[in-house]
């Protein structure tokens, strides 16, 4: 142990005590308030359960309860599905939508923060009280959407929203990325913003065009604030709980087609008939993180791989 | 097609083409937020008969309901303590944290500091029940200090994740001319890195400020007693009783925003400099 | 490398430890003879003045004991009660779910078994009573506090304005609902959007066709189950009632469809008796009526029914400090005292019985319930496992309306999900 202390001492600024002592605090917190209840939840996915009263060691049997049992078996997959579709369409969104306005704003002087601050206000909202809005201003009988289109002649496009399972999981869907497109545009505005405005004169003074200055100047120094924000738009879709909640209830309703897996989670933990619901809610819990956790770890090491490649 | 004549900045054409499609997007984004504040000054039977008018008889009413008989003005104020505080003890041991990653090299800091970021990827509220067990031994369940230790701790991720990448791109030989001055590591961190650091710090206050204000979840399972009850836990009980009187749902909704729209507007210039110089590299 | 992981686990370890090691806290005094404050909890957010005045009358005649009523949101209480019960900071008496909804804290030994502690539960009807009870032990863990009858309400005031009356034959109840479809008025007010109300919509508009509680005897038993001919043709009865539903109507939410109804956009609402406070506050001025859906062609009950269950009961709490104040309050909550001012405050129906109902439309509803009692078939006996029978149902009514499935398809599910867990004949 010494020996590794001298020498980072030579190596850097802190001595191993001294950083340790800078940890310290964060590392406490961390490890009682999050990990601790983290491996505390994985070790509750292994036994069986009466009620909150933990029995025997079952090993896997949670795990295999979801993928073989009604009314998970028919669940799982579908929620998962809908976790992606939520993921796909904020990347979608914010990546056309969110990069043109970012980069537009970066372009014009004026104004800039006026803008930039009345796209972020959706974000600064609990998602909770999104959900709920949209699904009164969604409301086939008294809300203002269907009103609206039907005030401008386009009544035919007035739509039971959440009733129907082809449009409620799409509004879910847009809800999401509406709601989360602050936080890109305020990311890449600031990517852009570290871009040395140099280079994409010296380009523009060379005759390249717009378009071509973006693809091949601002684009590539814009990838490692996509990929994080790609992360993090990752984790939020796999985790979407209040706007399918707000919008579809706990069943995900029209017949399952907004139901999200945190749905599912938390159906199967609080209103289950079953007294194992403390096991199996686990297992479903352990599974999403997994997922979460894989994805990520993944998009990572390709984002660093592909950075790497790059300069 | 159309996207490439756009960016295309400098025509008049092209300005104004740009600035129409950001007024455009303007609507699309607070046109619901209007309408909620609008409602918020109408009567339910109105909003029932005309779902798309304006406010006939503006009152205050809903919002005296809201503040005073569903005690919106308690939640306020644990709102407030909770998460002012645990946006302060969270950042405070994330920078100290985020230093000592970025000022050291060994593979024992950068574990930790990969296990910290890997809680950037957990979904916590997941493990809600052995937390609940958690705060109850410590006797900390209905205790606000229960709560602001479970955000503080659920904030270092983020808070070290942005902070750190911030303070490496600070010349080391800055703290070291302190250091040959004589001071200590702790006098030179606070002499030199932290009047550097602010604009990270802001974009880390905001980022963790808006989930805490806007979290149910925690609160709704780990404050039992009413008078520990945040204001987003306040609106789900709410729900339960106003359930069909509309305006003043919406005015408690918009009392919930308010805050985070006053703050965001006070620090916008100290976050968007503080992610660039995040994101940069 | 590893032995930094190493001193990583150790320092996590640590943590653990320390934690473990942290006694459970001591809350709240324990000396007798003292001021008692016996916390309760509810799910019942509608009622809290209610409640409190109710408990105010306790209150009066035990001085020393204060009774904190507290209410939590619906959806949110059943994990709220959860995690209450083992916590150090929960409830001394609660509201418990009945049926399979109470299983769960049972089998955790989260209750206290009421027999001996609780007088003149006997006198409850044994149907009521059954809610109450341990699936595995059959001993009582609630005293039940409502019973809930499941009916057709109409807007007597519209009714009247249209010329229209209560239907007393199949053909006269589709001919009403045809009138008021030519009126302009939508006949009937559903929020199909949330799938829990389609159940109790199928057992107002089906139980009579399927034969109610025979069908309910023969389905325990296992004689027949719900692939039955009968109950198939009860849910293509489900189906033909979509054309007097609002034409979006699995986009209604429940209390969109109570806002239609209050506000008179529909002439009639299938609901429980839990609503009539709701359409009271909302509605001062409407005149109500209720009816049982007349029978179909065909029905095997031999005459109308009022579907009912328990919603709910008062238990113990095993973790209480307070057990003997506690067993008092239940004691009195089983009284008559107790049922009768909860039914006056409430305009429910108490489970106790001998109450009188001073609302004229409680009394007929309750005329009507005792006339011809019947089961609210899938809550009462398909909720005990995973997934339970109401979920299958109401997720496959919302199918049906779609078009996604037909009668015997969701017949069929129905079948398949409870056949995973139910055992015929127990």
């Amino acid at each position: 142990m010494p020996a590794i202390r001298r020498r980072l001492k030579t190596g850097t600024g802190l001595s191993w005590g001294t950083s340790m002592l800078f940890v310290l605090p964060a590392l406490v917190l961390f490890a009682v308030f999050v990990l601790y209840p983290l491996l505390t939840a994985l070790s509750y996915s292994f036994f069986s359960w009466r009620g909150i009263v933990r029995d025997d060691f079952v090993g896997l049997e949670n795990y295999v309860t979801v993928f073989t049992q009604l009314p998970y078996k028919d669940e799982v997959g579908n929620a998962f599905a809908h976790n992606f579709l939520l993921f796909i369409g904020a990347m979608v969104f914010q990546n056309t939508i969110g990069l043109l306005i970012a980069t537009l704003l970066h372009r014009i002087g004026r104004m800039k923060r006026f803008f930039q601050t009345i796209y972020t206000l959706p974000y600064l909202v609990s998602p909770l009280v999104i959900g709920y809005l949209w699904s009164l201003m969604l409301s086939p009988l008294f809300g203002p959407v269907n009103a609206l289109l039907k005030a401008i002649g386009l009544g035919d496009l007035a739509q039971p929203w959440l009733g129907n399972p082809s449009t409620a999981i799409w509004v879910v869907v847009l809800v999401t990325a509406w709601q989360w497109i602050g936080f890109p545009i305020l990311m890449y505005g600031a990517a852009l913003g570290g871009i040395a405005e140099e280079i994409d004169e010296a380009a523009s003074l060379d005759g390249a065009t717009s378009w071509q200055r973006f693809r091949s100047i601002t684009l590539p120094l814009l990838v490692p604030a996509i990929g994080t924000v790609s992360i993090l738009t990752f984790i939020g879709a796999m985790e979407s709980f209040p706007i399918p909640y707000a919008l579809g209830g706990s069943t995900g309703s029209p017949a399952g087609a907004t139901d999200v897996m945190s749905l599912l989670f938390y159906r199967t933990a609080f209103e289950s008939g079953s007294t194992n619901a403390i096991g199996v809610s686990s297992a479903i819990a352990m599974l999403l993180f997994l997922v979460i956790f894989g994805v990520a770890v993944l998009m990572r090491w390709l984002l660093d791989t592909r950075e790497r490649k790059m300069f | 097609m159309s996207r490439r004549s756009r960016l295309q900045s400098g025509t008049p054409l092209t300005r104004t083409a740009t600035q129409t499609f950001l007024w455009i997007y303007v609507v699309v984004a607070i046109s619901p937020l209007i309408l909620m504040v609008l409602n918020s000054f109408r009567t339910t039977s109105e909003m029932a008969k005309n779902p798309l008018g304006l406010p006939q008889n503006p009152s205050f009413a809903s919002y005296e309901k809201a503040w005073i008989t569903a005690d919106f003005s308690s939640y306020f104020l644990n709102s407030m303590f909770v998460t002012i505080t645990s946006v302060i003890i969270s950042t405070a041991v994330s920078l100290l944290a985020a230093y000592a990653f970025a000022r050291s090299r060994g593979k024992f800091f950068r574990a930790l500091e990969g296990l910290f970021l890997s809680g950037l990827m957990l979904p916590v509220y997941l493990a809600i029940l052995p937390i609940f067990y958690l705060l109850d031994s410590l006797g900390l369940v209905s205790n606000l200090w229960g709560l602001i230790m479970v955000y503080s701790a659920l904030g270092i991720p983020f808070s070290t994740f942005v902070l750190a990448s911030f303070l490496r791109q600070l010349p080391p030989e800055l703290e070291e001319a302190a250091r040959i001055d004589g001071a200590g590591p702790f006098r030179s961190f606070l002499a030199v890195i932290l009047p550097l650091v602010r604009p990270a710090i802001a974009t880390v206050v905001v980022f963790r400020f808006v989930p805490i204000w806007n979290d149910f979840f925690y609160p709704l399972i780990l404050m039992r007693n009413r008078d520990a009850y945040t204001l987003p836990v306040g609106l789900t009980r709410f729900f339960g009783e106003f359930q069909t009187d509309w305006a003043t749902l919406f005015a408690g909704l918009t009392l919930a925003t308010i805050p985070l729209v006053v703050l965001f507007l006070l620090a916008t210039r100290q976050i968007v400099s503080g992610l660039t110089a995040g994101m940069s590299k | 490398m590893k032995r930094n992981t190493l001193r990583m686990a150790g320092i996590v370890a640590a943590g653990a430890l320390a934690l473990t090691g942290c006694a459970p806290s001591s809350s709240s005094s324990e000396e007798s003879g003292e001021d008692v404050t016996l916390t309760v909890w509810s799910w019942r957010t509608e009622d809290i003045e209610q409640y409190n005045r109710i408990f105010d009358v306790y209150e009066e005649a035990h001085p020393g004991v204060t009774i904190e009523f507290e209410a939590f949101l619906n959806t949110e209480y059943n994990q709220l009660l959860t995690t209450g019960l083992s916590g150090s900071d929960g409830p001394d008496v609660a509201m418990v779910r009945s049926y399979g909804g109470l299983q769960g804290w049972v089998s955790a030994g989260q209750l206290v078994a009421l027999e001996d502690k609780v007088e003149g539960l006997d006198a409850i009807e044994p149907a009521v009573l059954a809610g109450a009870k341990g699936h595995e032990d059959g001993k009582i863990y609630a005293v039940p506090f409502a019973t809930q009858t499941l009916q057709m309400f109409y807007n007597k005031t519209l009714f009247d304005e249209l010329g229209l009356e209560e239907p007393t034959t199949w053909d006269e109840f589709i001919a009403l609902n045809e009138k008021l479809l030519a009126e302009g008025v939508t006949p009937m007010a559903l929020g199909a959007k949330d799938s829990w109300v389609l159940p109790i919509f199928a057992d107002i508009i089906g139980a009579g066709r399927y034969g109610a509680t025979d069908f309910e005897a023969a389905v325990l038993s296992g004689e027949k189950n719900f692939t039955d001919a009968d109950y198939v043709a009860s849910l293509q009865l489900v189906a033909d009632m979509q054309k007097y539903l609002s034409p979006d109507v699995v986009g209604v939410g429940y209390t969109d469809s109570q806002i239609q109804f209050t506000s008179g956009l529909a002439a009639q609402y299938p609901g429980g008796t839990f609503e009539l406070t709701t359409f009271k506050t909302q509605a001062p001025d409407m005149e109500l009526g209720v009816y049982q859906v007349p029978l179909p062609p065909q029905a095997k009950a031999d005459q109308p029914v009022t579907p009912a269950y328990a919603d709910g009961g008062f238990a113990i709490n095993s973790a209480s400090k307070h057990q003997e104040e506690a067993a008092e309050l239940l004691n009195w909550i089983a009284s008559k005292e107790f049922a009768q001012l909860f039914a006056d405050e409430l305009s429910m129906f108490s489970a106790i019985p001998g109450v009188e109902y001073k609302d004229e439309l409680l009394q007929e509803m309750w005329d009507l319930y005792t006339a011809s009692p019947a089961s609210y078939l899938l809550l009462v006996n398909f909720r005990y496992g995973e997934p339970q029978g109401t979920a299958v149902l109401g997720e496959g009514v919302q199918q049906l309306f779609l078009g996604e499935l037909d009668a015997a398809g969701l017949a069929q599910k129905l079948q398949t999900g409870v056949d995973q867990w139910f055992v015929p004949g127990e």
